[in-house]
């Protein structure tokens, strides 16, 4: 056949092709291809992000069809950052990837969930009784009361409907209201800034009731306390995106890449830039893979290399030659220039109080508060001076509270860096060593308690006419570093490598760092800091703020910082990533929480302190005050417990108290009108002749009991709460497995002031109400448990510290099942509460106690010395000695109409934060018309409604200056009145621009630039913390309205952190219980270490199926190669983890990774998830809490005084954790206890 | 039309006051049908007596216990084919269309393919319909009777009686994967090791049986000229 035949002729075949021939054109039929496109279709996609725990607040589109969520991918549409910064997408990570399963999930709380044995009791009693009184008669009748109380974690949950648990929920508030109080009402959510709406929802139904929150940023130990101690302000650091703006990065005991993974890409990004890299950790952790040195430090010895750091620092960079720039920052922005006043001590001094205006004959014509204004050194006239910006300008000095180098008159000085060249006199002085005594192998050296150094003095006159010798605390510091100016002194290193503290070789013999890694990474560090002005940064996480020691780890890298003058620049300063902080629109978002914008003031709690007293760990407390004790501390009555601290600091309004009287507050009222009295005089009255007495100083009695509590957004008992086994013995009355004993049965020193009694309360919790949308561990021991939509079926807000967008929570789909969201949760309470309280409550007076707060003028109370009147110290002063006592009107009718409405109090006195105030009348109005005023007649007619979700969304915008520019606007001129200064322009750009929800919705928004944050938001600069103080010169919110590394208060100086020292992790006693059970394996006692993991917690919990595959599907617990060997264990051998305070099973994986002596267990693994019955306690295996207590630090007790005054999540006790030790031994046995319950019960 | 699914769908569900008084009427009305052999029908019965005679808290905190806490005996079809992975809400997506092109829209906030609703469903198409589409979940169902039998409920005999309705038996490669996956008898340790041994990881290819097969299928497909 001809070849021509296998062409065409009259056709041309129509082909096109493309690429090179590599592609071709084709027009067959695709319709196989429907199959696929099918399969992708969806009706809509709706933004929306993850809840409660996470960060990230990443950017996530939800793909609806049908009614069903059917998968999420990541949103790319993030606002470009600008020139030569990469931008922030794509963020997200594989937790949030796998978050759509939790909607349709078999582990999903589906229905209203409610106790049968209690369900049934109700039911009894409601057919003849009214709801209060009916839930009285369960609670009256004790062996009704403990027939479900007791059975607390048992199973036995049945389905009931809405009407029900809401009428029996809210007869159990009325009922407690009734009979105990209020305060008796307790609500526990953490983080708000992930689900604030969410969050607003209960604390706002609380607030109206009369009701506590609890904090939740001390308790989960986020908190540094060092930042308030610092900066005057809870936590404020640079979004991810400055980490670019850096030329030296340390990543210290924060593992980037595992817990804030959608930000890791800054730092990858960082680094190709060429930034150079230190990471500190003890385990070849992934961040470690980060690094260009890996310091791997010991565990809890960070101090110690903090301490060499910034030896080698102040020896290089302040004393050897001196860096214009480092002095210039400390001069301006330290308190370092400013005067201490020495106090003669045994053959020496120790430092004092600040030197203030008040010190010097006729105040250095200071009449406005001179007691609180701190003096230095005039470098030109030689003088005492009193620069603007303490605190004592704050308050009453309008116009003077700046950092400009002037006086009040207005006069230009310059402060003097130390008194070297102009000294009268040379002065012995004692700084207190720690570091000679540790426990648990951890190293120490032999010097003495105390070291004594020489340092240069003033001698002055004071206005009392005694001669006083005066220091400067840059002297004090550098002398407290062991760097000698001249003067000589024991134990100072002559070099480097002589092993004096703390040095080099000192630090090297602690934390087993070589000496010249860590003299290289100080030079690095401040050889970047002296060539960029100061872009040099730390990124700090949990492993070093969950110590016990841990504002020693966070001052000695603030001192490293401050003293490179890195604080407050662009690229530079701290980042503490641990928790989350930063709920940006504050200031709109707290009226509504609070309801405040119909009562004031809130009941806000410290929880760390409540769960310590009201948990009963106190009872097993092991540590004695004296141990942590400093050998200089002043002469003083130091005696007694931590709980007797704790009280002493509740009595003098430093901290909160709930509940705060033994009395029912609603009666007080009535019983002063009876005795003819001011309600707030008969208080005071009542307390000083000890008629009345306030609950902390008896938390064991019934009428202190806390009565309910609502858990809502959290695992308080799976994850949060420290010293498990005790919530489930005292507060809820069940199975436990504690295995140390109680003070009583030890012998050991009882607490002083606050009562003993010799048989605990086992139980105190009426009811446990749990609202949650997964049968999480606190589920399973709640009496009721409420559904609730997931992030995928609410509207919400969400924030957070690591980028400055503000991003909603999208309803993508209504709630599955029976469930609700948190606001119409709550709102129904409120509303059912309204209906069914007339039976016994009516409108009611209150009595409510609140601490001294700080960033208001209350902060200045005792300015010199710790006086107690409850001792008979000095006169009981609301709000100066003890707490502010306001009564209260509530109008329990009321309730659902105030709920809903916004409430007129903004109207009548503004609003405002962090000691800024401004009119609001006019966002009220907007407001107004915007969701439209209530119409139905009643006391909330007229003014804006908050019905719905969004609704109260949009009041957190309209109200806040960070998404509301007019709002900003004010706000900053607001300030302008405080600092004399000009700073409006930072927002007037913004000023016509309003953040509304359907905004946020359409793509996430840069906030405004505010005066509440010390970063701002520009063309120029990424969000960076203390930015506004360095540049626009506020003052912090300190005593010097400094930088304050010198912390003069009376229990600091006792303590021993007057000045920054590394103290070895304290000794909690609870491993004795070793070879007391043995079961024939070899026992090893580890230091136990809580991270957080890659496979669950921040996006999803550690219940999630798709993330335990990735790991090894339950409980695990490293453990390291060498102590493995000791163990004789294998990987994946089932191991008991065990001391006094209780137990937990897990299996265990053997790695080279993990640093000998030590353990990690993952945080917030689920009691629920494979876990077998332990051989110690016979029970279930606990959780990473069961071999945890709480343990509280006096220091962070301190009120009252600039600073250190209390501030909701803001300052207070913190529950710190890893100093805890173990015991742990490979199991023999494995028992799967709960399955033969359950299956007999099923068999019924 | 049977209205056999449509009993064992009450029976299936929540037990509440009314299903207590009309339990045994449901089984008359099986019984009636004579879709269901005599020896289930009486364990139905059975199943009756205990749900109408027993305490209604401990009938309901029983069922709560086993079906809406146990992860493993969830009425919600898809868990057990298709988990936590992304099919399933597609696959949800496929079986609301399927009602609605019988016309029928879901009253109540649970999911498509909760049981109970789906039997519903299954008793107004016909019944040879029902049969197949019962045949297609015959292996979860078989596994859920599986563990209902080993934890001997009462629950059983409604399993018993779809697998008799279904048009064929389970499949049984589907059925053993299904039993397998989840041998959480506390009493059997090794098994339980066995479910959570990892598999070892081989990186590279290799030979076809050990890398991965789709990768192996496209490298084979790639040399073949194809």
């Amino acid at each position: 056949m001809s070849h021509t035949l296998d062409r065409l002729t009259f056709f041309r075949r129509k082909t096109e092709t493309f690429s090179n021939k590599h592609g071709v054109m084709t027009d067959e039929d695709r319709s196989w291809e429907e199959a696929y496109r099918n399969r992708w279709r969806h009706d809509k996609i709706v933004r929306s992000t993850h809840g409660v725990n996470c960060t990230g607040s990443c950017s996530w589109k939800i793909y609806v069809k049908g009614g069903i969520v059917t998968w999420e991918t990541q949103q790319t549409d993030y606002p470009r950052t600008r020139d030569d910064m990469p931008n922030h997408e794509p963020r997200g990570c594989s937790r949030g990837a796998s978050y759509s399963w939790y909607l349709y999930s078999a582990n999903r709380v589906k229905y209203p969930l409610i106790r049968a044995r209690l369900l049934k009791m109700w039911r009894a009693a409601r057919k003849t009784m009214a709801p209060v009184a009916a839930w009285r008669s369960i609670q009256d009748d004790k062996s009704k009361r403990d027939n479900y109380t007791a059975f607390r974690g048992l199973g036995g949950f049945v389905r009931a409907d809405w009407d029900e648990v809401n009428e029996m929920i809210t007869a159990a508030n009325a009922h407690t209201i009734k009979k105990w109080g209020p305060d008796r009402i307790f609500g526990f959510s953490p983080i708000p800034a992930m689900s604030m709406v969410s969050y607003a929802a209960g604390a706002r139904y609380l607030q109206l009731l009369g009701g506590v929150t609890g904090s939740f940023y001390d308790w989960y130990c986020d908190l540094p306390p060092a930042s308030p101690q610092t900066w005057g302000e809870q936590t404020d650091v640079a979004e991810s995106a400055d980490w670019y703006n850096s030329g030296f990065l340390i990543l210290w005991g924060s593992n980037v890449p595992q817990t804030r993974t959608p930000d890791a890409h800054f730092y990858t990004e960082a680094r190709y830039k060429g930034v150079k890299s230190v990471v500190i950790c003890p385990d070849y952790s992934e961040a470690s893979k980060f690094s260009d040195v890996w310091l791997a430090a010991k565990q809890g010895t960070d101090a110690a290399l903090g301490m060499a750091f910034g030896h080698i620092i102040l020896k290089e960079y302040h004393r050897d030659r001196t860096v214009p720039y480092f002095r210039d920052y400390l001069r301006k922005y330290s308190d370092l220039p400013l005067l201490v006043r020495l106090e003669e001590q045994e053959d020496g001094y120790v430092p004092g109080q600040m030197l203030r205006a008040s010190d010097f004959v006729g105040n250095m014509k200071e009449a406005n508060n001179p007691e609180w204004k701190t003096v230095g050194l005039d470098e030109k006239t030689g003088k005492v001076v009193c620069p603007n910006g303490s605190i004592g300008f704050r308050w009453g000095d309008e116009g003077k509270w700046n950092l400009e180098e002037r006086d009040s008159k207005g006069k230009d000085i310059e402060l003097r860096l130390g008194l070297k060249g102009v000294e009268d006199d040379i002065a012995k002085v004692r700084f207190p060593y720690f570091a000679n005594s540790a426990s648990n192998g951890f190293a120490s050296t032999d010097h003495p308690d105390v070291l004594n150094r020489n340092i240069p003095v003033k001698v002055m006159k004071m206005a009392d006419g005694t001669m006083a010798r005066v220091a400067c605390i840059y002297d004090l510091m550098m002398a407290n570093y062991g760097i000698d100016q001249g003067y000589g002194g024991e134990h100072i290193a002559k070099d480097y490598d002589d092993p004096q503290p703390y040095s080099p070789a000192w630090a090297e013999g602690i934390t087993s760092v070589p000496r010249d890694q860590i003299i290289a990474t100080a030079r690095g560090f401040a050889t970047n800091a002296e060539k960029t002005d100061g872009k040099s940064m730390v990124i700090i996480g949990a492993g070093m703020n969950h110590w016990y020691h841990m504002d020693m780890n966070y001052r000695a890298v603030i001192n490293m910082l401050v003293m490179c003058g890195c604080i407050g620049q662009s690229g530079g300063g701290w980042s503490h990533y641990v928790g989350q902080e930063k709920l940006r629109p504050q200031t709109g978002w707290a009226p509504l929480a609070f309801a405040t914008d119909w009562v004031r003031p809130p009941r806000q709690q410290n929880s760390t302190s409540f769960f310590y007293a009201h948990t009963d760990q106190y009872r097993y407390e092991t540590v004695d005050v004296k141990e942590i004790l400093s050998p200089t501390a002043p002469k003083d009555d130091w005696s007694g417990s931590f709980i007797d601290y704790n009280a002493k600091a509740e009595r003098m309004g430093w901290l909160p108290s709930a509940p705060a009287l033994k009395t029912n507050p609603l009666d007080l009222a009535a019983d002063a009108k009876k005795a003819g009295m001011d309600p707030k005089d008969y208080v005071v009255q009542g307390l000083s002749d000890r008629s009345l007495e306030m609950s902390c100083m008896d938390p064991d009695d019934e009428a202190n009991w806390p009565r309910n509590m609502f858990v809502w957004r959290s695992n308080l008992l799976g994850s949060s709460g420290k010293g498990h086994e005790y919530f489930l013995k005292h507060f809820l009355g069940t199975d436990h497995g504690i295995q140390g004993k109680e003070l009583g049965d030890t012998g050991g020193d009882k607490p002083k002031d606050v009562k003993w009694h010799d048989e605990a309360p086992e139980g105190k919790l009426d009811l446990l109400v749990c609202i949650d949308f997964r049968m999480s561990t606190t589920a399973v021991y709640s009496d009721i448990v409420l559904p609730t939509a997931t992030w995928y079926e609410k509207n919400d807000l969400n924030t957070s510290d690591m980028h400055p967008f503000i991003h909603p929570l999208g309803k993508a789909v209504d709630p599955a099942w029976e469930s609700r969201s948190d606001w119409d949760i709550f709102k129904g309470l409120a509303k059912t509460f309204s209906e069914i309280s007339s039976e016994v409550l009516g409108v009611e007076e209150d009595v409510v106690l609140t601490p001294i707060q700080h960033d208001t003028a209350g902060e200045l109370a005792q300015a010199s010395g710790v006086k107690d009147w409850y001792k008979g110290e000095c006169e009981p002063i609301p709000g100066k000695t003890m707490p502010q006592i306001s009564i209260v009107e509530r109008d329990y009718s009321q309730i659902y109409d105030k709920f809903t409405s916004l409430g007129p109090l903004l109207e009548k006195v503004g609003n405002g934060g962090k000691g800024i105030g401004w009119d609001t009348k006019e966002d009220v109005a907007n407001l107004r018309s915007l969701n439209g005023p209530v119409l139905k007649e009643g006391v909330s007619q007229g003014q804006p409604q908050i019905n719905s979700a969004i609704d109260a969304c949009e009041t957190i915008l309209m109200l806040a200056p960070e998404t509301n520019g007019e709002v900003a606007v004010k706000a900053w001129k607001a300030l302008e009145k405080q600092t004399g200064r000009k700073h409006a322009h930072l927002a007037e750009p913004k000023e016509d621009e309003k953040i509304r929800f359907r905004d946020i919705v359409a793509q996430p928004r840069k906030i405004i630039s505010s005066p509440i944050w010390s970063g701002i938001e520009s063309e120029h600069v990424s969000y960076n913390a203390g930015y506004t103080n360095v540049h626009e010169l506020i003052p912090w919110r300190t005593l010097s309205g400094r930088q304050q590394l010198y912390q003069d208060h009376d229990w600091m100086r006792a303590f021993g952190e007057g000045f920054v020292v590394y103290k070895p992790p304290v000794d909690l006693k609870t491993t004795h219980v070793k070879g007391q059970k043995p079961n024939g394996n070899p026992e090893i006692t580890l230091n136990f270490l809580t991270p957080h993991q890659k496979w669950g917690i921040h996006s999803t919990y550690s219940d999630n199926l798709l993330m335990l595959t990735l790991n090894r599907g339950g409980p695990v617990v490293w453990i390291s190669e060498t102590d493995a060997k000791r163990a004789d264990l294998i990987d994946n051998d089932w191991v008991e983890v065990f001391n006094a305070n209780g137990a937990l099973t897990a299996r265990a994986v053997v790695s080279q990774r993990i640093r000998e002596g030590t353990v990690f267990m993952y945080h917030a693994q689920e009691k629920q998830v494979n876990t077998p019955g332990s051989e110690m306690t016979g029970k279930r295996g606990g959780i990473h809490n069961s071999v945890t207590r709480t343990i509280l630090k006096p220091t962070h007790m301190i009120g009252g005084y600039a600073q250190l005054s209390y501030g909701f999540n803001y300052y207070g006790t913190v529950g710190s954790n890893r100093d805890e030790f173990i015991v742990i031994r490979k199991m023999n046995k494995v028992d799967w206890l709960d399955e033969p319950a359950s299956r007999s019960e099923a068999a019924e | 039309m049977a209205i056999t699914y449509r009993a064992l769908s009450r029976l299936l569900s929540y037990p509440e006051a009314p299903l207590q008084e009309e339990a045994l009427s449901l089984v008359d009305a099986i019984a009636d049908e004579g879709l269901i052999p005599e020896k289930i029908v009486r364990s139905l019965r059975k199943l009756a007596t205990s749900i109408a005679s027993s305490d209604l808290y401990e009938a309901q905190s029983a069922y709560v216990e086993q079906f809406d806490r146990s992860r493993t005996l969830s009425l919600h079809l898809y868990e057990h084919v298709h988990g936590e992975s992304r099919e399933r809400g597609p696959a949800m997506v496929g079986l609301v269309e399927l009602y609605k092109a019988h016309g029928l829209e879901m009253e109540i906030s649970d999911l498509p393919d909760y049981l109970p609703i789906f039997l519903e469903f299954l008793s107004v198409v016909p019944n040879e319909q029902a049969a197949s589409l019962i045949g297609e979940a015959a292996h979860v169902v078989a596994a859920i009777g599986e563990r209902l039998k080993k934890r001997e409920s009462g629950y059983r005999a409604i399993f018993g009686a779809l697998t008799a309705l279904s048009d064929r038996p389970a499949d049984k490669d589907a059925l053993d994967d299904l039993l397998a996956m989840e041998e959480d008898d506390p009493d059997d340790l090794e098994a339980l090791d066995k479910s959570w041994a990892e598999e070892p990881i081989t990186f590279g290819p290799g030979t076809p049986s050990d890398g991965c097969p789709k990768a192996e299928a496209m490298v084979a497909g790639m040399q073949a000229g194809a």
